[in-house]
């Protein structure tokens, strides 16, 4: 409960001499200081000094100012804002993992190994893939690994290729994923509806032509090293030619990467592997709802195809059986691949990011294959639900069918001058997280929904509830709406300053 | 399924609403031969109570240590209590990155705070919100040094950086053609000033130099600084155990011109090596170039102080191919854990946990070289780990202390060290601990002798 009014820095509250931490008294002789003068350290400008209780209110009156998955529905689309169960939190922290050391040796850590083993298993089975690192910290660096993993496969091949097809709904972090991998990005058109134009396209507004997949596709042929695509795309829609663009991509040496955001969409329903792809990655932090914590950590896993797993960054964990008579159980020891020489390397300092990686796997056990086909099925049924009943309301720009996520836009609140923005923050006058905003680009003033199979009809019979409310505040007092939001802890934020005259860090005032 | 809300009257009310009779006819934008016709080849949905079991049954066949003198780029040290149950608040853990900051000044202010106290240790003027680790920190670090220093390709990375950070650079580097990674060798314990020399010239962006190194030594920046800056280019310090800023001055006073590393250190169990916690601080100069989220402070329409992301116009979401880094996702929540830590340690706690770590390390040394096939390697200073030549058999002695429940430190002669051993000792290894592992190393040496 936030009685008060804004939490103030904790630098403004430091008092010399209080202190949060102590230690045992120290029962070794004191240190002898080896340190040549020059690198003893000078003393702290900002680390404050506070008792633990005013340290445990100052996080808690903050976390007071934050919005989480707890407090109700968080329709953020492609972020799948989903239940984070509490169990995954558990086992992550059961000591014999999160004691157990990254440089240990392989006979002292059979457990990770086998965690390891067991989640990479349940990733091919849901991918449709051959093999799976676990490495990639997040969902870009996962793209990176699986950019690195399609550019080491050509170079083996003798083949120096120098461009990344990408849709132009994609996520930015696919074309500062294959910038950051050396190449040179070509965009595609996105068509009327909603995905992947084979055609060309011409801007209604602007009148520009911006070419399809099968010009784009002439055009740079044997330059093209692959394609990065969305699937489901942004717009929440199935890209119904996927089979028949890797079939394309793979005629001209071209490899196809599925960036695997929107996978939540099809565990249990259908499999990136049967569709042609060759890698992709998984947002464990999404679909395996590892959780989001404010801005990570996350888990990009990549899985691919067979051809690319010698590429895959190095230790590999392999599984080692041994003999036993018939009707004995077998047994297995585990241990890391080192010796990987077309290896792209290491991608992590360690082997990723165990702790999600734990979490993931408890998810999985908890669902079983089944329940994770019926949670795909009950978020395919709650983002139609919400289109079903807010259509007509607000604007269905793309009427192509949804999957998971469903994208409206302002165009019906736009003449009275309500935009998207303004009915973002009204929602949390209503007691909700905004959608995503203004993305995809393709659509202008997108409201991107994602309500997730967490909810039950009464919450989403809520939402929907607030989402006309806004829309009829919008037709009669329009106003209302620019103000918004009048109840949260604070009001719209002026970010134009904060970029112009940056202050990034709380200095001492002379 | 505990998770999903499913029930039949309602799964039928919600199917009618939509105008479907299952949830299977919502699947017409997917060809039907593009549907997985079986189900998934995976075992059915389990209990609570079962999963538990089976997680616990795994990580019960680790080996666990009461005793650990194991560092390498993952220290095992002492978490205020406080921390858990605070990062267990949903507020904190179920939340997503700060996109509305008018229902998210918990995580802005608190990123902001945390900005505030690296910017402070490392002794430079911006930070973000986090990268994923020490060795993709510095990989961050050194593209963005080529950013910087337009027209230079090449990037020197001394030997003494962790071998996996070294590995994490390679690979990134791998990528762009035209820029160079080059090694700079070892002397005594520290960055080689003579091949340092030779190496540097105009078309070197930056020079990565540990700070402590992976060998434990604490390497003379200010020298380093004033050679590399000398040739126009920039220093990179890379510290992979933020608990020696208790203990040694910020690199940026020092000279260096971005510092990054890894800071799992504070709050954070070693967990196999993730999620850790990479940092990288900058000069305001360069604050355009930084890699991932910046937070800023404003003010709201009523003029009260707040927090939003800021400096977005270099980030993938809008910048997309022309971005800094693709970096999108971070290490928020363990960024949280260390901005608690950093808070309730304060100046005179981290100090005093930084003094201790001295102090246990250079006993720990002390006492390891009083026995007879132990052997210095180099009179450099160090903070919590330093390396010693082993002339036993390290296979039985490695076999002896496990057997006594002691996890040692890391062999490193499969990364070019010969019989050197990585020893590390911090705040939780007590005094008897130590007597014990001298115990079982003594007993061992007879043995063998």
């Amino acid at each position: 409960m936030s009685l008060r009014s804004r939490e103030s820095l904790i630098f403004d509250r430091s008092v010399p001499g209080k202190v949060g931490m102590d230690l045992p008294k120290l029962d070794v002789p004191a240190p002898k200081d080896t340190r040549p003068a020059h690198l003893r350290r000078k003393g702290f400008d900002a680390l404050p000094s506070c008792s633990e209780v005013e340290v445990i209110r100052h996080f808690t009156r903050l976390s007071k100012d934050n919005y989480g998955v707890d407090d109700g529905l968080y329709p953020l689309g492609s972020c799948t804002m989903k239940h984070n169960p509490r169990l995954n939190e558990k086992t992550a922290a059961i000591p014999g993992f999160a004691e157990s050391h990254p440089m240990a040796g392989d006979a002292l850590i059979q457990g990770n190994l086998e965690l390891l083993f067991t989640l990479q298993e349940w990733l091919k089975e849901i991918t449709g893939l051959d093999a799976v690192t676990l490495q990639p910290s997040a969902g870009a660096a996962g793209e990176l690994t699986g950019v690195l993993l399609i550019r080491a496969y050509h170079l083996s091949h003798g083949r120096k290729r120098k461009v990344i097809l990408i849709p132009d709904a994609a996520h930015g972090t696919n074309p500062a994923t294959a910038a950051m991998a050396g190449y040179e990005v070509v965009d595609i058109a996105s068509g009327s509806d909603g995905t992947v134009s084979f055609e060309d396209m011409t801007d209604p507004v602007t009148g520009k032509v911006k070419a399809g997949f099968l010009s784009v596709l002439a055009q740079y042929k044997e330059d093209i090293a692959g394609l990065m695509i969305t699937n489901p795309n942004t717009l929440g829609i199935f890209e119904h030619r996927i089979a028949d663009i890797c079939a394309k991509i793979h005629e001209v040496g071209g490899l196809v990467y599925m960036d695997g955001a929107n996978m939540n969409a099809l565990v249990g329903v259908a499999r990136p592997g049967d569709f042609g792809i060759d890698v992709m990655h998984m947002n464990l932090h999404k679909t395996m709802s590892t959780p989001h914590g404010g801005g990570g950590p996350g888990a990009g896993p990549v899985a691919c195809r067979a051809i690319l797993e010698p590429f895959l960054p190095r230790p590999v964990v392999v599984r080692e059986t041994e003999k036993v008579g018939e009707g004995e159980v077998p047994h297995h020891t585990y241990r890391w691949d080192w010796d990987r020489p077309k290896s792209i390397g290491k991608v992590h300092t360690y082997f990723g990011n165990f702790g999600m990686l734990v979490r993931a796997l408890t998810y999985c056990y908890s669902h079983g294959g089944d329940g994770l086909r019926v949670a795909t099925l009950r978020a395919i049924v709650n983002a139609n639900y919400i289109r079903k009943e807010l259509e007509g309301v607000y604007n269905l720009p793309v009427k192509s069918p949804s999957m998971h996520e469903v994208v409206f836009n302002d165009a019906i609140q736009a003449k009275k001058d309500v935009h998207t923005l303004d009915i973002a923050k009204r929602l949390i006058d209503y007691g909700f997280h905004p959608p995503t905003i203004y993305f995809p680009m393709v659509v202008s003033g997108a409201l991107m929904i994602e309500p997730t199979e967490s909810e039950g009809k009464d919450e989403l019979d809520a939402f929907v509830h607030a989402m006309k409310e806004i829309a009829r505040e919008a037709d009669e007092n329009p106003d209302l709406l620019h103000q918004a939001p009048v109840t949260a802890p604070l009001r719209r934020l002026d970010e134009t300053t904060a970029a112009r005259k940056p202050v990034l860090r709380w200095t001492k005032q002379a | 399924m505990r998770y999903l809300p499913t029930a039949p009257a309602e799964d039928r009310a919600l199917l009618d609403a939509i105008g479907v009779k299952a949830p299977e006819d919502l699947l017409s934008g997917v060809p039907a031969d593009l549907l997985l016709n079986r189900a998934l080849d995976l075992p059915p949905t389990s209990s609570e109570l079962e999963v538990l079991r089976d997680l616990e049954r795994m990580a019960d066949k680790n080996r666990r240590f009461r005793t650990r003198f194991l560092g390498a780029g993952a220290y095992a040290h002492f978490i205020p209590t406080a921390i858990d149950m605070q990062v267990g608040r949903q507020e904190w853990f179920t939340a997503y990155t700060p996109y509305q900051p008018e229902i998210s000044q918990g995580t802005l202010q608190h990123i902001f705070e945390y900005q505030t106290i690296i910017c402070d240790l490392a002794g430079l003027d911006v930070t973000n919100a986090s990268l994923y680790d020490g060795g993709t920190a510095c990989l961050e670090a050194a593209l963005m040094a080529v950013r910087v220093q337009k027209k230079r390709n090449r990037v020197l990375v001394s030997a003494g950086l962790h071998p996996h950070y070294r590995e994490v650079l390679r690979s990134g580097f791998a990528a762009h053609e035209g820029l160079e990674l080059v090694e700079v060798a070892l002397n005594d314990g520290v960055t080689d000033p003579s091949d340092l020399a030779a190496k540097l010239d105009e078309s070197v962006a930056a020079v990565l130099v540990g700070y402590p190194n992976f060998l434990g030594c604490v390497e003379n920046l200010e020298v380093a600084a004033q050679t590399v800056h000398a040739k126009g280019a920039l220093l990179i310090s890379v510290t992979m155990e933020a608990l020696a800023f208790g203990w040694l001055e910020a690199p940026g006073n020092l000279g260096a011109d971005i510092a990054c590393g890894e800071a799992m250190s504070f709050g954070n169990k070693t967990s196999f090596g993730g999620p850790f916690l990479g940092f990288i601080a900058v000069k305001d100069a360069h604050k355009r170039e930084i890699p991932g989220r910046v937070v800023g402070q404003t003010k709201d329409l009523e003029g009260r102080m707040g927090f939003v992301l800021t400096l977005t116009a270099r980030e993938q979401h809008i910048r997309r191919d022309k971005a800094t880094s693709n970096i999108c996702s971070n290490q928020g929540l363990i960024a949280l854990r260390a901005n608690m830590f950093l808070q309730l340690a304060g100046p005179e706690g981290l100090t005093g946990l930084a003094t201790q770590n001295v102090a246990k390390a250079q006993y720990l040394q002390a006492r390891l070289l009083e026995l007879p096939d132990w052997k210095a390697v180099n009179g450099r200073p160090f903070f919590n780990e330093f390396a010693l030549q082993y002339t036993g058999d390290w296979k039985a002695a490695e076999e002896a202390m496990h057997t006594e429940g002691i996890l040692p430190g890391l062999d490193l002669t499969p990364y070019g060290f010969q019989n050197h051993i990585l020893w590390c000792a911090t705040e939780i290894n007590t005094r008897t601990q130590i007597e014990h592992l001298i115990e079982v190393l003594a007993r061992v040496a007879s043995v063998v002798g």
